[in-house]
């Protein structure tokens, strides 16, 4: 007998299969015939990531990339490039080598640049695809923007001063159009999510610290990354500032900018050039100076005013089509979804007024993002912490010495939580002083989650009372929901909503009435058997039989589930098992929570 | 890119600036090296006139002008060395050297006016002629002769006529310069001093230096600082310094062309916007190319309510519970722990947003990515669709009745043909008779040694009990039903004496029919332990399995005939139960991996079902006779579809322990198996006669009652022949009664 070899392969026939179609990370350089550190680069460019065969054919510890991936990578055109540039820098190398300076300097002078438009295009063919994929990109450019600079990890000044000015460019986008809707402080930092051309984008700022660089990070693969995003941001914010009929890159009054307040600066600029290409050639060109002279008196300087005449040069290629921008924003405002109108107005006739010790980058995106008007305490601020006309100031410290009684003092957090909620909360809780109640995160939904936490409940109330335009009874809002009733009696739910509800929970209730009984039925059926009832073995106590009974139900219900599970083929038990098993953890997590509440409240009576 | 390009824009102007700085610093040296040879030009001629004021100084006679001479000779070669070291030292500019040059001008005017002097003392045209050419010797050698020595031609110089000395006193006298003429003895001449010459003399006569513009003590410059040649050295200017450089002359050919030729910029390069609008359209029109699917990296996971700086209590784990985490697995510690801080300005910054972001990172180009379906589904929809268990009554549902009296693990039970009775062997060595609806003890056979099976005559008018005790199997007379009936009986069992040599010798040597007067009976003496005993339903003969008898393992009996047969087929494996076909003469073999089905009549393997099974321990026929179950001892149950397939046609994993006996029930759908795990199933089994439709099973219920002893749980189980109640014999020594 002869056996046959189970994967020969005649010679000069081609591989087929996955042998075919996949190729380890060694071989794919091997036919590009680059460094490692080129592949890698190449790959973050390019987005090309490893693919999991179904067999794999070298082996279980390769990683595996697609044929065709590899072949697309051979005929890139930034391949040429980076080849081009390792060239170029043996140049300047071996000019350096002889000393020739001049020669040396001359080549770094005009060296060539990799230019990344083409790879974006190609990875995100329209804008849609762009804005998806903005959630890194945008943490990567926001977390450079607080690092410290270093040489020796070749992280540049100029490199972080750029992520500074796109992610301030971004914000003042943001900012302009009123797409903020959830802010969420953690302890990694403030998430905040936008919704642009209707992509939720979610994006992690660090808190504003000075932030440590570890060693056991490879900065070199960020750095790549980093490159390709601050491209992709700069695409982004041309197309978005386009949108809005505002000049890219913007150019800022220098001196706001050395304030540290570039996004202000940023939000001014766009304000003011949006306006201008709104109103009429001639009234803009009028009210230019008007808009400009408040920068020159406080610059006051040469500089700025070569700016401005920068800008007034500007100005003409703007002018042909002001009409036409006119009638564009008058729809452009009418075609604001209801979410954006929304946020629009929450602050809206608000003052706001920040202290020193308050996150102030955080706060003068937010609140001019939703409406209100905002000032801080420093130079370059628009209006000073004596104006009459601030409602609010915020203040983050344990007590407030001197305070004007016509506004309130309330902690950043009131900001956080009114815009979460969209509802302008009382201040009560925050006042100066006082620990304020949890922040909770926007992005949860707790039904789903099972488990809903007492001031989300509070929130929630409170938002069904500024719907109907009643104000809140405090002290009311730790009632039950359980009765739709009483809460329609007190109007905090509206008459449709409270029948739904109701609705709902008779169903629930009946399913439930349901299903005990048909456990009871079968369970009596299982005891009141004709045999059984003809004799029993032992006469059994009142109190034990409950016991019993118990556990026989216990019994009964995992016989039944038994039975249920015996039959299934061996692939849907197992994902029956693993379904089941996620549900027990979920609800192990969730009864842990209420167990802690449980022993937070009885210390707390305990204490009382 | 913008940072790179804004970086190579400042870059640029700094290294414009530093260019323009060095060429200008070039220019400079290149200024100075002209200078330089300049100044070496200039002073080739100084030398050749040096030389000569020598020769004039030596042709004078003066001694005191030679000195002066000698000076003056020091000086300026000193001063040119200096001036040419100066020169090279660079930074000191070009007035220095003018300044030098301007001095060494001076002096040669000096020198030019010695030179008249000496002219005019001297009437021949030529300034060399009339010196004296003797050199250094004594004058008092001429004194006698007319002439003082010879000129550069050969010729005599004749002395000039003495004057006297009155004479002469009286030249001194009207001449008011005379102070200033001295008498040159060497040449026999006159010299008259200049103005220049007596300041000299007279800084000489201080104790000062000769010259007024030397400086001694002038401010120390440190040569080599200035990356110059020491100026110890005395060698000569090599003369590479002072001629054009060749390579240099071909390096400025070469820029030049290269300028020309556009090779070579020094204007910036034009500073390009580094965005457009890359979505200008924006209408599909850059389709995707034909390329792999793209699949999109996950979003990162948003945070929830416990990653708040100030989340609700109950998010924050107790001290206890944080200390558990150490104790934890390094993967299952929890990566984040919340924590609650009661202000905005005292969270601290967080300590991993590098190190997360990097993660994050590698996860975007490093992890394979693989489309998923996200698998929603009500696990309920997973669960086969099962007809209600009402509709599949009756069955056995709860214990009704418990036969107790063994003493030891009750191994096997047997239901009589009539249902009336039961019989029951245990490991306590006796067989008990039952009246099933009573649960009274009708009669005790007594073996002393552990029974294994017992098994009742399917016949209801044979009330006979087969019985494996050990080696032996005993064919019993119960005693049951009417006078007519036991005779008939006795009459069967009535064995003759010569009957067992005759088989003996005929078939099997090892075994023998032998009346057995203490039980009433036979007994068939095997060769080994008998495991199991199965009745034809004909109750005529009935069959025995040896596990260990090898070749004549599984035996059948004829009971009218007295005879032994042992099964005429090679057996695989170890026999482990044995079974008749209900109707046909067909008969299955159950060994520990596989179930060989043989036709008696035909005397050929029909059949070899393959149960996949690590070890069978039961095996049972469906009454219809197309259908068999098998069960294992990993708790496994198959049932084969004889029609369908050599393979089970469905398995259920239903006991966690050793299944110890499958069995059908001869009229209702049912099916039991037990096992050690002190339960019992019972399934619904329903077959049918279209052979298109698979047979129907459903779990109906579980059986529990029976405790478990020596890890042994419920060691057999049979169905009422007539109602839908089933008997389990527990290893706890009793026998339970299951009813619907």
């Amino acid at each position: 007998m002869t056996r046959k070899i189970k994967h020969y392969r005649p010679p000069g026939k081609k591989k087929e299969g996955n042998a075919a179609r996949f190729i380890t990370r060694s071989q794919a350089v091997k036919q590009l015939q680059c460094s490692l550190t080129l592949f890698r680069k190449l790959c973050i460019l390019k987005g090309i990531f490893p693919r999991e065969p179904k067999k794999k054919v070298k082996g279980n510890h390769h990683t595996y990339y697609h044929v065709k991936d590899i072949a697309y990578l051979q005929h890139e055109p930034l391949l040429e490039k980076f080849r081009e540039i390792r060239a170029y820098q043996r140049k300047i190398k071996k000019a350096l080598a002889k000393k020739d300076n001049d020669q040396a300097i001359r080549l770094q002078t005009r060296q060539p640049a990799p230019s990344y438009d083409g790879a974006i295009l190609q990875r995100y063919p329209k804008f849609v695809d762009a804005l998806r994929d903005l959630d890194d990109c945008l943490t990567m450019v926001h977390l450079f923007a607080v690092l410290p600079a270093s040489e020796r990890l070749k992280i540049e000044v100029e490199c972080i001063h750029n992520c500074r000015r796109l992610s301030h460019e971004w914000q003042a986008y943001i900012v302009r159009t009123h797409k903020l809707r959830k802010v969420f402080v953690s302890v990694k930092g403030i998430y905040y999510q936008a919704e642009v051309e209707g992509q939720k984008i979610t994006w992690l700022t660090p808190h504003a610290m000075q932030q440590v660089l570890p060693d056991d990070v490879n900065y070199s693969v960020m750095l790549t990354f980093l490159e390709l995003y601050q491209n992709l941001l700069g695409f982004v914010n041309f197309r978005l500032y386009h949108l809005i009929n505002v000049e890219y890159p913007p150019i800022l009054d220098p001196q706001l900018e050395a304030l540290a307040a570039g996004l202000y600066a940023l939000s001014r600029y766009i304000d003011a050039r949006s306006s201008m290409s709104v109103e009429e050639p001639k009234a803009s060109s009028s009210s230019l100076p008007d808009q400009f002279r408040s920068q020159v008196e406080v610059t006051e300087n040469e500089e700025s005013e070569i700016r401005l005449a920068q800008l007034q040069h500007q100005l003409p290629t703007n002018e042909p089509g002001a009409l036409m921008h006119l009638v564009q924003d008058a729809e452009g405002e009418d075609e604001d979804d209801e979410d954006t109108k929304e946020c629009k107005k929450l602050f809206r006739n608000m003052k706001f007024f920040l202290s020193r010790e308050v996150p102030r980058e955080s706060l003068l995106f937010v609140i001019p993002a939703f409406g209100g008007v905002v000032s801080w305490d420093g130079d370059g601020a628009p209006f000073k912490e004596a104006e009459q006309s601030i409602t609010h100031q915020i203040v983050d410290r344990p007590t407030q010495g001197h305070k004007y009684l016509s506004r309130e003092y309330v902690q950043p957090q009131w900001i956080y939580d009114c815009i979460n909620a969209r509802i302008i909360l009382p201040t009560e809780a925050y006042l100066v002083g006082r620990i304020p109640p949890p922040h909770l995160s926007p992005f949860v939904d707790n039904e789903v989650e099972g488990y809903v936490p007492d001031y989300a409940e509070t929130i929630k109330r409170l938002q069904a009372a500024a719907r109907n335009e009643v104000l809140p009874i405090l002290g009311v809002g730790k009632e039950d929901l359980d009765d739709p009733q009483n809460l329609l009696v007190e109007g905090y739910i509206s008459r449709t909503e409270a029948i739904e509800a109701a609705e709902r929970k008779q169903k629930m209730e009946d399913l439930e009435k349901q299903h005990h009984e048909e456990l009871k039925m079968e369970l009596q059926n299982l005891h009141s058997s004709p045999v059984s009832k003809k004799i029993k073995k032992s006469p059994v106590k009142d109190t034990e039989s409950k016991e019993e009974s118990r556990t026989d139900l216990q019994q009964f219900i995992e016989d039944n589930e038994r039975r249920e599970t015996l039959l299934m083929p061996r692939k849907k038990r197992g994902l029956y098992e693993a379904i089941k098993k996620n549900k027990e953890r979920k609800n192990a997590h969730v009864n842990k929570l209420k167990e802690r509440k449980k022993a937070i409240e009885a210390r707390k009576s305990d204490k009382n | 890119m913008g940072v790179g390009k804004d970086k190579k824009g400042s870059l640029q102007v700094n290294l414009g600036k530093q260019k323009s700085k060095n060429t200008i610093i070039k220019e400079e040296t290149i200024s100075s090296q002209s200078n330089k040879e300049k100044v070496n030009n200039s002073e080739e001629p100084e030398h050749h006139q040096e030389e000569e004021e020598e020769e004039i100084a030596s042709d004078s006679e003066s001694d005191y002008q030679e000195l002066s001479d000698y000076e003056d000779e020091d000086y300026e070669s000193s001063g040119g060395s200096e001036s040419g070291e100066s020169n090279s030292s660079g930074d000191e500019g070009s007035i220095d050297t003018d300044n030098d040059d301007g001095m060494d001008s001076e002096d040669q005017s000096n020198d030019s006016e010695s030179d008249k002097v000496a002219e005019e003392s001297d009437s021949s045209e030529d300034e060399v002629a009339p010196r004296n050419t003797i050199g250094d010797v004594p004058l008092k050698w001429y004194e006698d002769e007319k002439h003082i020595g010879y000129d550069i031609t050969g010729k005599k110089i004749t002395k000039k006529e003495r004057q006297d000395k009155l004479e002469s006193f009286l030249a001194s006298a009207d001449d008011s310069e005379n102070w200033r003429k001295i008498y040159d003895e060497y040449n026999d001449e006159v010299v008259e001093l200049t103005k220049e010459e007596i300041k000299v003399i007279r800084r000489l006569v201080k104790g000062k230096a000769p010259h007024l513009d030397f400086d001694p003590y002038p401010t120390y410059s440190d040569w080599f600082k200035w990356d110059a040649k020491h100026p110890l050295s005395n060698a000569p200017e090599p003369k590479r310094r002072f001629t054009p450089s060749k390579w240099e002359a071909k390096m400025v050919v070469k820029y030049v062309r290269a300028i020309r030729k556009g090779l070579l910029k020094f204007d910036k390069p034009k500073e390009e916007p580094r965005f457009h609008l890359l979505w200008g359209g924006d209408s599909g029109s850059a389709e995707k190319a034909a390329h792999l699917s793209y699949i999109p990296a996950p979003k990162p996971k948003l945070p929830g309510h416990e990653e708040s700086y100030n989340p609700s209590l109950e998010y924050i784990p107790t001290q206890e519970e944080i200390n558990s985490y150490q104790l934890m697995d390094e993967e299952d510690r929890p990566k984040f722990i919340p924590k609650r801080y009661t202000s905005l300005r005292s969270i601290p910054a967080y300590e991993n947003a590098v190190k997360d972001s990097f993660e994050r990172c590698l996860d975007l180009y490093l992890c394979p990515r693989v489309r998923k379906k996200r698998i929603n589904i009500d696990p309920k929809s997973l669960k086969p669709k099962l007809p209600s268990r009402k509709d599949l009554k009756p069955y056995p549902v709860t214990c009704y009745l418990e036969y107790k009296g063994h003493n030891g693990a009750v191994m096997s039970i047997s239901t009589e043909a009539s249902g009336q009775w039961i019989a029951s062997g245990s490991t306590d060595g006796t067989v008990r008779v039952w009246e099933v609806e009573t649960g009274r003890c009708l009669k005790i056979w007594e073996f002393g040694e552990a029974v294994q099976c017992v098994a009742w005559s399917p016949l209801h008018e044979l009330p006979i009990l087969a019985i494996s005790v050990g080696q032996d199997v005993f064919v019993l007379n119960t005693g049951l039903g009417n006078e007519v009936v036991q005779k008939k009986v006795k009459e069967l069992l009535h064995v003759e004496m010569s009957t067992p040599a005759d088989d003996s010798g005929n078939k099997s040597s090892s075994l023998s029919w032998v009346q057995d007067e203490k039980h009433e009976g036979i007994k068939l003496r095997h060769f080994r332990t008998v495991s199991a005993v199965e009745w034809h339903r004909k109750g005529d003969y009935f069959c025995t399995v040896m596990p260990a008898g090898e070749s004549k393992a599984v035996l059948i009996h004829q009971l009218s005939k007295k005879l032994t047969q042992r099964l005429p087929f090679k057996l695989h494996g170890l026999p482990v139960s044995s079974v008749f076909h209900p109707t046909r003469s067909v008969f299955f073999v159950a060994t520990k991996k596989n179930v060989r089905v043989y036709d008696l009549l035909k005397h050929k393997l029909i059949k070899k079902l393959e149960t996949g099974l690590r070890e069978v321990s039961s095996i049972a026929v469906h009454p219809a006779g197309d259908n068999v179950i098998v069960g294992s001892k990993e708790g496994k149950l198959c049932w084969f579809d004889m029609d369908l397939s050599s393979k089970p046609y469905k398995i259920l994993k239903c006991h966690p322990k050793d299944i110890t006996s499958v069995v059908f029930h001869r009229s209702y759908p049912l099916f039991a198996s037990c096992s050690d795990d002190c339960t019992a199933y019972v399934f619904h089994g329903m077959v049918y006669s279209d052979l298109n439709q698979n047979p129907l099973i459903v779990p109906l219920e579980i059986l529990r009652g029976h405790s478990s002893s020596n890890g042994r749980g419920i060691m057999d189980c049979k169905f009422h022949p007539r109602q839908p109640w089933l008997f389990t014999a527990g290893a706890d020594s009793s026998i339970k009664l299951y009813c619907h």
